[in-house]
């Protein structure tokens, strides 16, 4: 089954880009990075990865390769990771500007409600952070799913789409459960895979 | 997983069908560069030469003692001796991106000088991927220039082939396992060296001052690793910091440089959190080097900083 699921890695630039490309072909899907200017059309996957990146986006103006056109028109999950988790937000019309308290390296996070992202995971636990911005207002539809002491959106998902978006950064090798973030990534995209085909034989 | 023997197998085979006539490969010792060099053996044999260049920031005994082992796994080697032409070139060279920038160049003009002699075409090198991600560009920023990708001069008169180029260190040590190449528990030393542990002026005084502090920060802390006191942190070194401090020597004022250690535990080098070293092995470290320093370093500090927000090596 998970032979023949794809999860690709889009770039924006991020330090830990090649990182979360390890991590998905350690878990045995097929993955490889593509540049954020890759359309749609020709993205043949069951699932996105949108990395972090060094870019402080000009908040006011939507541009971010072709991110918009992923986020809504994709047929499959996708995870936003710090930048893509902050794009994600100002697509969908939520602010995004510089913390009060930007966080580096070591923090707590703690789940605020239940998301399948997180299953099997303690209410508490250590991520690894690098982020100069933040989420400040959630965008419509979107839910927070876990914060930090300094960063109240440390994590959202959409409440009906499979949209999830994370401040820390699950595929560094210090995130207590980093693995597990991306195995329950992994299974959301089959699930999902598994539906849409049902749902065309039908 | 990561499967070091299809990935040997197929890098072997992907270098036999790449590289066509002589090659050179640049080698420094460490666990990167040495798989690099036993990978390409096994893909081109003969046509292989190793090019080991002693920069004059190597580490104590270090050029001796990669000379024996690299002749042990048979590769054909020169030794080039440039310590004068590196510390020529960084000559008032403080900067960290300049140092590395002149540090890359001149590896390269090396390389180049020793390909033409031997005929290559090729440069070979044991890059791995933190070098590239770290090194920048497209939509990366760049962190630090790596002297074997950031650091390259914007013309090479050589192919460049890098087999390593996707892995990270725990899977480069992987491969060294499996190809039984002594070097991989070998901790991680960057190519420019002490160079990048001197901060501020690189006189051979300063490197001096480096290189032994770094001696016994090795020493210290694999004694205490062989006597099962710690387990060894994943890299350990020591920097010279351009600041003074005031001390007291033999009831006189002194005013001297200050080391400052670190000790980081990691998998592959891409996040790193700091050793939590007992105090008991820091005290001796500390009072080896403000003693056998004594003439420039009065104070010794540990460095206590995660990866992010900083960096393993300070430049």
């Amino acid at each position: 089954m998970k032979n023949s699921l794809k999860i690709f890695v889009v770039d924006n630039g991020g330090q830990w880009t090649h990182r979360e490309w390890r991590v998905l072909r350690d878990l045995g899907v097929e993955t490889k990075i593509i540049p954020n200017s890759v359309p749609l059309q020709e993205i043949d996957a069951d699932g996105l990865v949108l990395s972090g990146g060094a870019a402080r986006i000009n908040w006011e103006t939507l541009n971010l390769g072709k991110i918009s056109e992923y986020l809504d028109e994709a047929k499959f999950p996708i995870l936003g990771i710090c930048l893509g988790h902050q794009f994600m937000a100002l697509h969908f019309k939520g602010t995004v500007s510089p913390s009060a308290t930007p966080e580096f390296g070591k923090m707590q996070v703690d789940i605020k409600s239940d998301s399948p992202i997180f299953k099997g995971l303690p209410r508490k636990f250590i991520a690894w952070e690098s982020h100069n911005d933040e989420i400040q207002t959630l965008p419509k539809g979107f839910e927070i799913t876990a914060s930090s002491q300094n960063c109240r959106i440390q994590a959202m998902h959409h409440v009906s789409k499979p949209l999830y978006g994370l401040q820390f950064h699950p595929e560094v090798e210090d995130t207590e459960f980093g693995e597990d973030i991306f195995k329950n990534f992994v299974e959301i995209c089959e699930k999902h895979k598994v539906r849409g085909s049902k749902h065309v034989q039908r | 997983m990561f499967n070091a023997e299809k990935f040997v197998t197929e890098e072997t085979a992907r270098l036999k069908g790449h590289v066509k006539g002589n090659a050179i490969i640049a080698c420094s010792g460490g666990v990167d560069s040495t798989v690099a060099a036993a990978i390409a053996k096994e893909a081109i044999g003969d046509r292989l030469v190793t090019v080991y260049v002693d920069t004059g920031f190597m580490r104590k005994g270090e050029s001796e003692s990669i000379k024996r082992m690299l002749e042990k796994i048979g590769l054909n080697l020169r030794f080039v001796e440039a310590g004068d032409e590196f510390f020529e070139a960084l000559k008032g060279v403080t900067e960290p991106e300049h140092k590395r920038k002149v540090i890359g160049e001149k590896f390269i003009r090396i390389f180049e000088r020793i390909a033409k002699e031997e005929k290559a075409k090729y440069l070979i090198q044991g890059t791995i991927a933190p070098d590239w991600i770290e090194s920048g560009g497209g939509a990366r920023d760049t962190i630090k220039s790596h002297h074997n990708v950031g650091g390259l001069p914007k013309e090479v008169g050589l192919e460049i082939v890098e087999p390593l180029r996707d892995l990270y260190k725990d899977e480069v040590r992987k491969v060294a396992k499996f190809l039984n190449v002594e070097v991989h528990e070998r901790q991680p030393f960057p190519g420019p060296g002490l160079a990048i542990r001197v901060l501020g002026d690189l006189t051979r005084e300063n490197v001096e001052i480096a290189r032994e502090a770094n001696a016994i920060m090795e020493e210290e802390l694999e004694k205490a690793h062989k006597e099962k006191k710690i387990t060894k942190p994943w890299q350990y070194f020591a920097v010279l910091l351009p600041v003074k401090s005031v001390g007291v020597h033999g009831d006189a004022r002194n005013y001297g440089y200050m080391i400052a250690l670190r000790a980081v535990e990691s998998v592959d080098g891409m996040s790193a959190s700091y050793s939590k070293l007992p105090h008991e092995i820091l005290d001796k470290i500390s009072v080896r080097i403000t003693n056998s320093l004594g003439k420039s370093v009065n104070r010794v500090v540990y460095d206590i900083t995660n990866k992010p927000p900083g960096t393993i090596e300070f430049e």
